[in-house]
């Protein structure tokens, strides 16, 4: 009886994910077909099959963008501020957590109020501090930008995954006599991979899509990230959505990837199962 | 952890940011615009530019339309921008010749200010201290644009009155043709589609009325007139409170919809993208046979030289320039575009055709006149007009909605 | 150097350059941007100081006063919506992949796959979807007889519409922080509580759910700030002025158009803008703050 029962129960299961899944790709499916599409065919028949396979859209994006010189910023710029946040945040969530000291609330609550309200507020000021610095159209700008904006929510959600590891661990190296550096580095922080693979993710996908920042800090073609570079279909009365569609579809793969490889982390602690 | 990795990454990276610094080319000047989608015309624009001044090489430079405003206020707060701006008329150019972002244009450095006509110049004047701003670029007009084909094959003519516009939607609707292809989604469109219909019922004398303070937007006559949009929506697409702006264009542009009420901006657009289209652009319907059309018309803004450019002689060469008839007459040819400048010929019939419209036009009223204060009356218009159209509001709450809002800075308002 | 000398200097050190960047970059701008919010302007250019005439126009006078309410009310919506409809139905997604039956690592990647794509495209697809003339949800709708309304045009849809998208965009972000706080809790107790004869909703309601306390405390936290400060998607999707009739408009979209102006119908007004995004600092700071004690009180208790 109770096999019978569980069985049933792994089958509602199973249908629960499957509908998901189905809610979750379709539109995915229509997303890649729309990317063949033209404007006029994507507004009288957005679900149908695409008149031809052809590369138009893939073609224009090709011919009117630097895509290559593009994508090739934007990985540089992504990688860089993800690289900045994680290490930055990695470490300022590392001392908020673990170790008490005066002022501890206060520093934790500077770094959340940088959540709290949309950084396009304070674009002005912004631009007339990078200007004063020199970061004007500059990678290095919007780089430094984009990790202050990353490091609130990386500290917010590394906090509260390094708050909850168990203290024994941690005290029972010491006492062999571990470094603090060497505490952190080899024994707390590789069990809060999973959070930074939330924090990684969850930063990283803003900051691939943006195209507001580059816009305001960006001009000259060469260093121009992806999403900025395809704004260029979206013209005052028109915008060309099928190329938009090749372009932005384009531009979604890479990070796709990187987060199927990445999501191993998360089946990798499943399996290997629990910390005490 | 791949600590070293990460070092190595930010290494590179830092080594790749040095090579960023630009310098731009001695006697070049740049260009700042949102017309992202003219790049070719104004290329060759340029190029024309450059020959006869071999010294000044202009560089195009374009953004996303939407941004446009924030870009261009961040770059000049910081004592950036281009060059040359493209800028908006009337409140938009305003707010940028108030902060002193802009550089006056004076009769004696830009002599061709006189090649406009005075309106052209009023749309690109900074009201408090009387100084033009920018040279105006073009002149749009609202009116009706028509699908020939659909007509002929519906076998109705373009309606010349208000009753035949009602009766032709009915044929057409009949037909299983949508009339009218515009929806009420995109809340600027409501504002257009408000101008065109309204405005041959309300004609000068109404805005004549407003501006003299004799009158408020609970005048019968405008809370009549727009009663009159409510008799269109049986025309409008099913489900036209869904319908946005791009899905109204292309319902027009495939053929399934007979007239799209909008800008004579539409017209290059709608080549561009449907070159086959036998396209007509006429003016609204008269109320009754014999009365005036009248079309809205407006200035979509200019040519201006940034208070900070580094090379203003050579800015203001290119701005000249730019206010000629030779300029005009290339500027309408390549991007089919009405160039306000005097004795400018347009070639192509169906511009000419809509230039010939000015003649009986009015201002786009709240664009024109109500734009330079929050809450400007388009933005209440156009809120109001998406419900009213939705059937939640009635014409008399919106012409009561708008004037109220208007009064916060419209002194003759505030008495009534 | 003492020991706790040094501990001291390494706390410093692990803090200052995530203080110093968010110092330049974030916190210093903001506050400039703050002090727009006590300036009367000529143009773009601050000119005169007002005091609180900005705030007190936005929250009394008309029509400021009756905007900022309805945008209020509506982020109000969204965040309850998000919460229950988006955050619960993670929880048990989350739930389902723990349970690593066959497929659960395909389903973990899919469940993920739309967080990676960009508003822009989201929202559009979500249009296309929603469509009065072609969208699939209406043709769907009609194979069972029900004419569906034009959903983002109607005003008592349109919200909804729009919330649902967002469920859909980022579903599986919560999810993930879900799994990853439910991965952590041992297996011995899971054992146990199945051993003394514990259903599936009494493990999920019972065990686990205080358990993932900290999980939650994210979750909560991060879907409310997140729906104070919405922008993307209903910009993308009813535009800037909270389409139709302002059915859609919320705090993001209210502040963002009255600082930087709306190309087709406004002007900028930093002014009015930076006191509106005052207002909602200081509201989601609070709230923040307050429900941040509540939750780790709780993870306490669990």
């Amino acid at each position: 009886m109770v096999e019978r029962g569980e069985r049933a129960k792994h089958g509602l299961i199973q249908l629960l994910l499957a509908i998901n899944a189905v809610v979750m790709l379709y539109p995915l499916v229509v997303m890649v077909l729309s990317a063949f599409k033209s404007n006029a065919e994507l507004f009288a028949s957005p679900f149908a099959l695409p008149e031809s396979f052809a590369f138009t859209n893939a073609a224009r994006v090709w011919n009117e963008t630097s895509f290559v010189r593009y994508l090739l910023n934007s990985t540089l710029v992504t990688a860089a501020a993800i690289a900045g946040i994680l290490v930055f945040g990695t470490m300022a969530a590392y001392a908020i957590a673990r170790y008490p000291f005066p002022g501890r609330s206060a520093v934790f609550l500077f770094f959340l109020s940088g959540l709290m309200v949309p950084l396009k507020l304070a674009i002005i000021p912004l631009f007339i501090q990078l200007g004063a610095m020199g970061l004007i159209d500059t990678r290095a700008g919007l780089v430094l930008v984009y990790i202050a904006m990353g490091l609130p929510s990386a500290v917010f959600i590394m906090t509260g995954f390094l708050r909850t590891l168990p203290g024994e661990l941690e005290e029972s190296a010491r006492i062999e006599g571990a470094s603090e550096a060497r505490v952190m580095l080899s024994i707390m922080l590789p069990l809060a991979r999973p959070a930074l693979v939330i924090t990684g993710i969850q930063n990283a996908v803003p900051i691939w899509n943006d195209f507001f920042f580059p816009l305001v800090f960006i001009t000259t073609d060469a260093l121009k990230t992806l999403p900025q570079g395809l704004t260029v279909f979206m013209g005052e009365y028109n915008t060309d959505w099928g190329v938009l569609f090749a372009g932005l579809t384009l531009a979604a793969l890479p990070i796709t990837l990187v987060y199927i490889v990445l999501s191993r982390q998360f089946i990798a602690g499943m399996t290997q199962g629990a910390i005490k | 952890m791949g600590g070293k990795r990460i070092g190595r990454l930010v290494l590179a990276a830092t080594a790749a940011w040095g090579l960023a610094a630009s310098a731009a080319r001695a006697g070049e000047i740049t260009f700042w615009t949102w017309r992202q989608e003219d790049k070719a015309a104004y290329t060759e624009l340029f190029n024309d530019f450059t020959k006869a001044n071999p010294d000044i090489h202009v560089k195009f430079e374009a953004f996303a339309p939407e941004n446009y405003a924030t870009i261009v206020s961040a770059a000049l707060a910081g004592g950036r921008g281009g060059d040359v701006l493209h800028v908006r008329a009337y409140g938009g150019l305003e707010q940028f010749a108030k902060a002193g972002y802009l550089m006056p244009l004076d009769p004696q450095t830009v002599p061709e200010l006189a090649n406009l006509p005075d309106d052209a110049k009023a749309a690109e004047t900074l009201r408090a201290d009387g100084k033009v701003y920018a040279v105006s670029f073009a002149s749009q007009t609202l009116g009706l644009l028509i699908n020939k084909d659909v007509f002929a094959k519906a076998g109705v003519q373009p309606p010349e009155t208000w009753d035949q516009l009602l009766s032709v939607s009915r044929t057409l609707k009949d037909k299983g043709i949508i009339p009218i292809a515009n929806g009420t989604a995109t809340a600027w469109m409501d504002e257009v589609f408000t101008g065109i219909f309204t405005g041959p019922f309300l004609g000068t004398a109404f805005v004549q009325d407003i501006l003299a303070g004799r009158a408020t937007f609970e005048d019968p006559r405008y809370v009549a007139a727009l009663g009159r949009l409510l008799e269109l929506r049986d025309f409008l697409p099913p489900g036209y409170t869904g319908i946005d702006y791009a899905t109204g264009q292309q319902l027009f542009l495939s053929g399934r919809a007979a007239m799209f009420a909008g800008g004579s901006f539409e017209i290059a657009n709608f080549r561009k993208q449907n070159p086959k289209l036998a396209l007509d652009f006429i003016a609204p319907p008269a109320p009754k046979a014999g009365e005036p059309r009248y079309v809205s018309k407006f200035y979509d803004g200019g040519y201006a030289v940034n208070a900070k450019a580094a090379n203003k002689a050579d800015a203001t060469r290119l701005v000249r320039w730019m206010g000629t008839k030779e300029y005009g007459d290339k500027f309408s040819a390549l991007l089919g575009n009405i160039s306000p400048i005097k004795g400018v010929v347009i070639q192509d019939p169906l511009l000419a055709q809509v230039a010939k419209l000015n003649d009986v036009s009015m201002p786009y009223i709240m664009a024109v006149h109500f734009r330079y204060e929050s809450p400007t009356g388009s933005e209440l218009l156009q809120g109001a007009v998406q419900r009213m159209l939705a059937g939640n509001l009635t014409p008399q709450q919106v012409g009561a909605e708008v004037t109220q809002g208007i009064a916060r800075y419209y002194v003759p308002f505030q008495k009534k | 150097m003492t020991a706790a000398r040094r501990r001291a200097v390494w706390i410093a050190f692990l803090l200052a350059p995530a203080l110093v960047v968010m110092t330049l970059f974030v916190a210093w701008p903001l506050l400039a941007a703050f002090r727009y919010a006590f300036y009367g302007f000529n143009g773009l250019a601050a000119a005169q100081f007002v005091g609180l005439q900005n705030f007190r126009e936005v929250l009394t006078e008309a029509p400021f006063a009756a905007w900022t309410w309805r945008a209020f009310q509506h982020n109000v919506i969204v965040f309850t919506v998000l919460m229950v409809a988006q955050n619960g139905l993670a929880y048990l997604i989350a739930f389902a992949l723990l349970k690593t039956l066959p497929g659960h690592r395909v389903h973990q990647v899919i469940v993920f796959l739309p967080v990676v794509l960009s508003a822009v495209i989201v929202g559009f697809l979500w249009k296309l979807f929603l469509h009065p003339l072609f969208g699939l949800v209406n043709q769907a709708l009609l194979l069972v007889g029900i004419h569906g309304p034009p959903w983002l045009g109607d005003e008592s849809t349109a919200l909804g519409s729009i919330i649902f998208t967002n469920a859909w965009h980022w579903m599986g972000f919560p999810a993930l922080i879900f799994l990853a706080g439910m991965q952590r809790i041992s297996r011995e107790t899971l054992e146990a509580a199945r051993i003394d004869g514990a259903t599936d909703r009494v493990l999920m309601t019972r065990i686990i759910w205080p358990l993932v306390a900290p999980s939650t405390t994210i979750v909560v936290i991060l879907t409310f700030i997140g729906s104070f400060n919405w922008f993307e998607l209903p910009y993308v999707m009813a535009g800037l002025s909270g389409s139709p009739g302002g059915a859609t408009d919320v705090l993001g979209l209210y502040f963002y158009r009255t600082a930087f102006g709306n190309v087709s119908s406004g002007l900028q007004d930093f002014g009015h803008g930076s006191a509106l995004a005052v207002l909602m600092f200081v509201f989601i700071a609070v709230v923040s703050a307050l429900a941040l004690r509540v939750l780790r009180r709780r993870e306490i208790e669990a």
